[in-house]
């Protein structure tokens, strides 16, 4: 099944082009975060500081349950991610640039995570899947300019843009594609599946955790608009890895006619839940500038 | 319920054994972290708000009101009965809001956060509402071949609609607030003339996306406004489920999964332009 690569390639294009312009409507936003934060940016408080290490342990500690009773993280390594959760680093901006900082630090991650992906025959090759690989193609773009605006944020409410992957997640990802040498293109396609849907969930987690503790108007209106694409990200992934796993990669297909021959079941795997949760939740200050 | 019109198909490699349990997987991951967790949210916000009310809520007074929004069935129920968020109506006994009671299920007369939760109630009971005729068209044969998959999808998506419905009202009834049973009363006209126009599953899908974006981009423009954290929390982890909602309805459409200006390209941030107020 080979989907609409023509329609694909154009929207890639296309994309390009539209999502400058979305771009520039979220500049909008951020130039209105940049007057905000010209009022007085937030100081980093006693407050915010216990707030933040409440969220950070209780995090530690709902992961470390959610990892003893899912599967999800295996191809992931995610025993490697309960240990590395242990000691978390501490930052000194405030909470807003923080949760900045932290969402580029994940968007640099789902970034480089993609563009290697795109390396591997099986995902960005000339036997890849077209929708799988324009998907990737996509998304990463995608990330790339969520992180650009992420940053563009953390720098006009005063601090730094993050250029650095999450530190916490880097050994887990390339762990994960070192798992990938030699791997045959059906467990390789499904390990770059579970790690990219961990990546998806973890940034979408962060954003909605992120949502009821940004002060600024603006950066919740950024992180709004980020969150449930990230969320369709995981939702196509879901469905992916349904097929993949039911050994039916030539149902990856964008057609109706394919549509009209899947399983009942596969109308529902891409969103598992009616109410996002927020276990794999980043803390704010995870990928902060140190 | 009636079987669906299904048109034979070809043998697919993937078994409806095998995507079953990989479903029921997600599904009981669902009910372990993402709807406890909600409940929780939402009874803590509850909680919040117990303060004024006068008017003491008994169990059952909770359960009927929240369940008695639209024809729930077990997804209502369960949500309802959960002692977490029941003991959580049920012991708002006084509330010190200036806002006067809606009347008869009504949007109207609230203000402040609580009229953003009216307001996302009546989006939800829409949705609710347009799935439940899509459905009824279907088994009535009135869509033509309806795939099975579509089937499940607008089957699940009711169910979640109505657990969102379900948790607002919840807010509301804590607030000694009648829960809301009216839909959108800005959106339900267009809606229900576009419902008597469809003729098929492309049809219903197009307007299931319609309403999925419009509750997705609502969310999003009050989740930034909402004074509550609790508020703000309960519609940051309803939006992306919203947006889930839409990839689908894209896929089955045969369209990019994703959200996308209107000729088909995709965005990498979600607008508001067809957000409702």
């Amino acid at each position: 099944m080979t989907g609409h690569p023509r329609d694909l390639t154009e929207l890639l294009e296309e994309s390009q082009d539209l999502q400058s312009d979305a771009l520039a409507t979220t500049r909008t936003s951020l130039d209105d975060l940049v007057e905000a934060s010209l009022d007085g940016p937030s100081t980093y408080d006693q407050a915010d500081a216990l707030e933040n290490r409440r969220f950070a342990d209780a995090h530690r500690r709902s992961l470390q349950r959610s990892i003893g009773t899912t599967t999800l993280l295996g191809a992931a390594g995610g025993g490697l991610l309960v240990a590395l959760l242990a000691s978390p680093a501490l930052a000194s901006s405030s909470p807003d640039i923080q949760m900045m900082q932290t969402a580029a630090s994940i968007e640099n991650l789902a970034v480089s995570t993609y563009k290697t992906a795109l390396t591997l025959p099986y995902i960005g090759g000339s036997s890849a899947n077209p929708v799988v690989k324009k998907f990737c193609q996509v998304t990463e773009s995608q990330h790339d300019q969520h992180n650009d605006a992420f940053n563009a944020a953390a720098k006009r409410l005063g601090g730094k843009a993050q250029t650095k992957e999450d530190p916490t997640y880097v050994p887990v990802v390339k762990k994960a594609v070192a798992g990938l040498a030699g791997a045959s293109p059906t467990a390789g396609s499904m390990g770059v599946v579970n790690l990219a849907l961990e990546l998806e969930n973890v940034a979408a987690e962060t954003y909605v955790n992120d949502m009821s503790h940004l002060k600024d108007t603006r950066a919740k209106e950024l992180t709004a608009s980020i969150m449930g694409v990230e969320a369709q990200h995981a939702a196509v992934l879901l469905s992916v890895r349904a097929l993949l796993e039911a050994n039916a990669p030539q149902d990856i297909a964008l057609s109706p006619t394919v549509v009209a021959m899947l399983p009942a079941a596969a109308g529902s795997v891409g969103f598992p839940n009616s109410f996002y949760p927020t276990t794999l939740a980043a803390p704010a200050d995870q990928g902060a500038v140190k | 319920m009636r079987p669906f019109h299904r048109k034979q198909r070809p043998e697919l490699a993937i078994s409806e054994g095998e995507m079953a349990r990989m479903t029921e997987e997600l599904d009981q991951l669902h009910h372990e972290v993402g709807k406890p967790a909600m409940e929780a949210q939402v009874a803590a916000w509850a909680d919040e708000l117990r303060s004024g009310v006068r008017q003491s809520l008994s169990r059952r007074h909770f359960l009927v009101g929240t369940g008695g929004v639209l024809a729930g069935g077990a997804v209502l129920a369960t949500l309802a009965t959960h002692p977490t968020l029941a003991a959580a109506a049920a012991s708002g006994s006084s509330s010190s809001s200036s806002n006067p009671p809606n009347s008869q299920g009504g949007i109207s007369g609230l203000s402040g956060d609580l009229a953003v939760v009216a307001l996302a109630a009546s989006l939800e009971n829409l949705a609710v509402s347009a799935y439940s005729q899509g459905i009824s068209a279907a088994q009535a044969g009135k869509l033509g071949t309806v795939p099975p998959a579509v089937v499940t999808f607008a089957t699940t998506a009711k169910s979640q609609h109505m657990d969102h419905a379900a948790a607002w009202n919840a807010i509301l009834r804590a607030a000694g607030k009648d829960p809301v049973t009216i839909t959108t009363p800005s959106l339900t006209p267009t809606v229900t003339a576009d419902l008597a126009k469809v003729a098929n599953v492309t049809d219903l899908a197009n307007l299931a996306l319609t309403l999925e974006n419009a509750a997705a981009q609502t969310y999003q423009v009050q989740a930034a406004k909402l004074k509550s954290t609790k508020g703000i929390a309960t519609a940051s982890t309803i939006q992306p489920v919203e947006m889930q909602h839409a990839a689908v309805l894209y896929y089955a459409l045969g369209e990019y999964p994703g959200v996308q200006t209107s000729s088909g390209s995709p965005l990498a941030f979600n607008p508001t332009t067809e957000a409702v107020s």
